[in-house]
């Protein structure tokens, strides 16, 4: 019996619309943990695949010695897909011209991730392949076509075997890495290698393995890789440190991260104060219930079915349109970018509706037991459990699902730990700020009758609650405007990074005498371009005297900086340089000073990842092996270097009073397009020791997955701004009910419509002001720690929003609440008594 | 138990309620003793704050009392946990109240229907719509609480109060919140179920002229039972 009561109960409480911000709130927080976890999943597998194209693999191994076999076969028993190539320089011969070309052969399973873009001639349409050429073909890069004067069809000499050129090469997914010779290159058959008998013992080659599979094959194999693996070898992934990718995949990361547990903050605060509101609003009936006979236990069961019905069904209706919204946002993200996203799996099924689980039971669940403890007395004395509204074990359990939950979406509990904790000194603070905000205002003195008189009596007298309703709204438009800012900086910083007139093209190996030619060329043809550095390679023999491969080694049991340490190890390329480079932070010590002579010590710039590593101290002399010749510079300033900019970077920077001590080649970038290819091959041709190498498909991805991540980052934001707004009208929902009562009065002793109105907009117009200045003020002093911390945005204020904050939050919040009183005010007097009753 | 108290459905003895206030103890009521005959009706009065209100909810089982003890239809109130409390109003009694206590949510008809479907009756929606006509408000099924006039509300209270066919009906000032024609049709409806249905009344209010319609007033004055009118009522029935 009780069942059909509860359901008619249900159906008429939903239609009089008592449910229905209890519905959205839960709905929403369903469909932002959806939408944000499905969307983010897409993306992030999308762009871990377009990385994983960009080294052709998952994973690959490096090293210029060949590799042991076990190390392939082991590979294939982890279930790993597999392919080798072998990079080496050798002459290519056609029509009698001579051309030394970079070669890379790969095996039948190359590329394991990713394309080849090819052409099948100069002129027609590039199109992309699963794998290289056949045995016996061989493809091309255009420069090469011209150099050599060829088509396709044609036969060329590579090393001591002939091969048909078949196709012209336009892009391999991993070519930008390691192609130091972007205009020059060849792919051929792994197999073809013995034919061409360029690979002889102590010939320079570079030797790789991909490899391809899941993250578990993948690390199980790395455990049993690990120590097996020699010095001259190194293990590579995606997310590499000094990747440009990496840093601002992991700043997308975050702030998705960050955006959705703002958006399930928001909707929390919205689920506890409707299903706070909903369970006010059962007092009565249920007091009713129990006086006329209904047992605690028929009570328990109506309600408890009520929530689990509206649970249901916001759930199902949070995963729908949570569905058909990142269906919009990833169909519109393909479109615009022309790549179809991958499907997410079930997480984000099972973690939205968990998470709406979780919401739904633990908001409801302490105002669902004051509401079983309303006494039936109740009917007689009306305001009886009235007390059991403001609960503290209310507040605590919130405030812990909010901990929880942010957690189980996060994974980590380091970030949750800040966000709640500030969230939660916020709160404080902003109860302190309001408290003493309203007992002020008790001394402004407005003239009696007017409505900002009423408004500030109204303000002063529910001072508990407004200091309530002042945080939420103060919460909700800090997260909002804390989101809107980190969005427009994020994408600021990184339109910044890679600017639409960046380099494409970096031109090494220049010789001294060919730099003036060089830049005329770039001069004549418009083609803008960076400085010319002096570039020489150098190795770190020493600091302070002592032996540099025993200061590593002291220091051989640290994981992190295990790459860094590799670098180190190698020959990076130097420079000298008067002026700071564009990008580079002093973070230590002091620039260079002006107007060093020949005869003044030599000082170094140091990048700080090789402060820790080499364990560096402002003041101490590296001794540098250049061309065996050693140089002692004295280390006089740190620089952080911004690795993600795709501009030339230098680990040292030597004093410009170095020029002179040791041979250099020039380096510079430029920003080529496809109408220079003709005339680069020619300059090349006169100048056949300068190189190029091609970053255009770096710049083309590294803009694609800002633009798409930008994208991402709206939709997220949109979605999250639907939820504060929910918490606003929640809360304006709630206190307007609350007020009902002081309106009726007030209209039955004859108060124009007009002044109640207007109490009301300016009550909530002070509200949302003071609400949203105090939000300004916090989000942009979180902004300044959040940006610093967890993104490497250098921190800023912004005045703007210390403006936009007062206004949107007087506007928004007066909107609604004089448009919900202005509702109320249509019914006449008669009317509203009624519903009072 | 004695013949005599077999009659008696409802029987108060040294009824006692304090409540603690900031001030300290606070007595309500004092050693209240009285018993009500079945289908008897009474009228407690006395003046605002004299303790009347807090008599009825103790009566009705709404609350407990400090000392002393009621006993409805046999059943002894201070033994009985709340629940069973809720068992002994959901079989045996019916209320009426000044603020008419309708559920929002529900319609005039499922309103009278609420208490017989908490208390599991199959026949609940035969038993309403036979109430609600007796009331004259067959018209008024669909209509939900705030579409109808205050008389029209209470009207529905009382068809809701008399559905079950409770033994004890308790109405705490039921025309207090009405003009006085609908006070007075009102009135004359809750006097005519009564006596229809053989429901033994205890009305709770300030109004001498409608204590006058009782059979017997109970005057109360600072919590204490200052006098018992026997007999007053014209239309013994």
């Amino acid at each position: 019996m009780w069942v059909k009561l509860a359901f008619k109960l249900f159906s008429r409480e939903f239609r009089r619309g008592e449910l229905t911000i209890i519905f959205a709130a839960i709905a929403l927080a369903v469909l932002t943990i959806f939408s944000l976890s499905s969307i983010t999943e897409r993306i992030s597998l999308n762009i871990a695949q377009k990385s994983s194209d960009f080294i052709a693999a998952d994973r690959r191994l490096s090293s210029n010695h060949a590799f042991d076999g076990q190390i392939l076969i082991k590979a294939n028993q982890f279930g790993l897909k597999t392919a080798k190539m072998l990079y080496f320089d050798s002459m290519l011969f056609a029509n009698d011209e001579l051309v030394l070309g970079s070669v890379k052969a790969t095996t039948n399973t190359y590329p394991l991730r990713g394309k080849i873009t090819i052409k099948d001639s100069l002129i027609s349409q590039a199109y992309e392949v699963g794998s290289g050429p056949k045995v016996g073909f061989v493809w091309l890069s255009e420069g090469l076509f011209y150099t050599l004067n060829v088509n396709v069809g044609d036969t060329v000499e590579l090393g001591a075997g002939i091969f048909k050129i078949s196709k012209v090469l336009v892009k391999e997914p991993d070519a930008p890495f390691f192609s130091l010779s972007g205009n020059k290159r060849v792919l051929l058959n792994y197999a073809d290698i013995p034919t061409t008998q360029a690979v002889q013992a102590g010939s320079r080659v570079f030797h790789r393995l991909l490899f391809a599979g899941s993250e578990k094959q993948l690390s199980d194999y790395y455990a049993w890789l690990k120590p097996e693996l020699k010095s001259n070898q190194t293990w590579e992934g995606i997310k590499d440190r000094q990747s440009p990718l990496g840093n601002n995949l992991e700043r997308a990361e975050r702030f998705l991260l960050l955006a959705g547990l703002f958006g399930i903050m928001l909707a929390a605060v919205a689920m506890a104060v409707s299903a706070k509101r909903y369970c006010e609003r059962q007092y009565d009936p249920v007091a009713m219930m129990k006086t006329l006979g209904g047992s605690r236990k028929i009570i328990r069961n109506i309600f408890l079915l009520h929530l689990s019905l509206v649970t249901g069904f916001s759930i199902i209706a949070g995963l729908a349109i949570g569905f058909v919204l990142q269906y919009i946002g990833a169909e519109y993200l393909s479109t615009f970018m022309g790549t179809q996203l991958p499907q997410a799996g079930v997480r984000p099924w099972l973690l939205s509706g968990f998470i709406g689980l979780i919401c739904a039971l633990m908001f409801s669940l302490k105002p669902l037991l004051d509401l079983f403890d309303i006494p039936p007395l109740r009917v007689l004395r009306r305001n009886l459990g009235d007390t059991l509204a403001v609960s503290r074990i209310h507040i605590a359990l919130s405030f812990m699902t909010i901990f929880v939950l942010m957690w189980i979406f996060s994974g980590e509990i380091i970030t949750t730990l800040i966000l709640f904790a500030s969230t939660l000194l916020v709160i404080v603070i902003l109860f302190v700020i309001s408290r003493l905000v309203f007992s002020a205002g008790r001394r402004l003195g407005l003239r009696p009758g007017s409505s900002w008189s009423l408004a500030i009596a109204t303000l002063q007298k529910r001072k508990n609650a407004n200091a309530v309703q002042l945080i939420s709204f103060a919460l909700a438009i800090k997260l909002m405007l804390f989101l809107v800012v980190l969005k427009t900086d994020i994408i600021a910083d990184w339109q910044m990074q890679v600017p639409p007139d960046a380099p494409n093209m970096f031109i090494i190996n220049i010789a001294e005498q060919e730099v003036e030619p060089i830049k005329q060329f770039f001069s004549r043809h418009n083609i803008p371009h960076e400085d010319f550095y002096p570039v020489f390679s150098g190795r770190v023999d020493a600091v302070n005297g002592e032996p540099f491969a025993r200061r590593v080694s002291k220091q051989e049991g640290e994981e992190k900086e295990e790459g860094a340490r590799e670098g180190v190890r190698r020959e990076p390329n130097l420079t000298w340089l008067a002026s700071l480079p564009e990008g580079n932070e002093i973070t230590e010590g002091q620039w260079f000073a002006d107007g060093a002579s020949d005869g003044d010590d030599i000082e170094v710039s140091v990048f700080e990842g090789w402060q820790e590593v080499l364990d560096l101290e402002l003041g101490d002399t590296i001794t540098l092996l250049v061309n065996e010749q050693p140089i002692d510079a004295k280390v006089t300033s740190f620089r952080k270097v911004d690795w993600g900019s795709l501009k030339p970077n230098f680990v040292m920077i030597l004093s410009p009073n170095m020029a002179g001590k040791v041979p250099v080649t020039y380096f510079s970038a430029a920003q080529l397009q496809d109408k220079h290819t003709k005339e680069i091959s020619k300059l090349l041709q006169r100048y056949p020791t300068v190189s190029m190498i091609d970053i255009k498909a770096q710049i083309e991805q590294a803009q694609s997955i800002i633009a798409q991540v930008s994208i991402a980052i709206g939709f997220v934001l949109s979605i999250v701004l639907i939820s504060g707004a929910l918490v606003l009208i929640s809360q304006v929902q709630a206190s307007l009910a609350e007020r009902m009562q002081e309106v009726v009065i007030l209209r039955t002793l004859g108060a124009k419509g007009r002044l109640i109105k207007l109490a009301t907009l300016y009550e909530f117009m002070l509200l949302g002001g003071i609400a949203g200045l105090v939000a300004a003020i916090v989000s942009d002093i979180a902004l300044l720690v959040i940006q610093q911390q967890l993104f490497d945005i250098e921190g800023r204020l912004h005045l703007y929003i210390w403006i936009l904050g007062p206004v949107s939050g007087a506007f928004f919040v007066s909107f609604i609440g004089y448009f919900m009183v202005a509702n109320t005010m249509r019914q006449n007097t008669q009317g509203l008594l009624r519903k009072l009753g | 138990m004695s013949v005599l108290s077999q009659l008696n459905v409802i029987q108060v003895s040294g009824l006692t309620k304090r409540v603690n206030t900031l001030d300290g103890s606070l007595t309500i009521l004092s050693d209240i003793n009285f018993s009500v005959k079945s289908g008897e009706s009474v009228a407690i009065v006395g003046a605002s704050g004299s303790g009347k209100s807090t008599l009825l909810s103790l009566l009705a089982g709404l609350d407990t009392a400090s000392q002393g003890d009621v006993c409805l239809d046999g059943d002894a109130l201070s033994t009985l946990d709340e629940e069973a409390r809720a068992r002994v109003r959901a079989e045996k009694v019916g209320f009426v109240f000044q603020s008419f206590m309708l559920v929002q949510s529900l319609t005039a008809l499922e309103n009278v229907m609420l208490p017989a479907e908490l208390a599991g009756d199959h026949d609940a929606k035969t038993q309403a719509l036979a109430l609600l006509d007796k009331v004259g408000l067959s018209h008024r099924l669909e209509h939900y609480p705030s579409q109808l006039s205050g008389g029209e509300q209470q009207r529905v209270a009382i068809a809701r109060a008399f559905i079950g066919s409770p033994k004890i009906l308790f109405a705490d000032e039921p025309s207090a919140n009405l003009d006085s024609k609908n006070g007075h049709l009102i009135e004359t409806l809750l006097f005519d179920l009564n006596r229809q249905n053989g429901t033994t009344l205890v009305l709770v209010t300030h109004d001498e002229q409608l204590a006058k319609k009782c059979q017997r007033i109970i005057h109360i004055e600072g919590g204490k039972l200052e006098k018992i009118i026997e007999g007053v009522a014209a239309n013994v029935g």
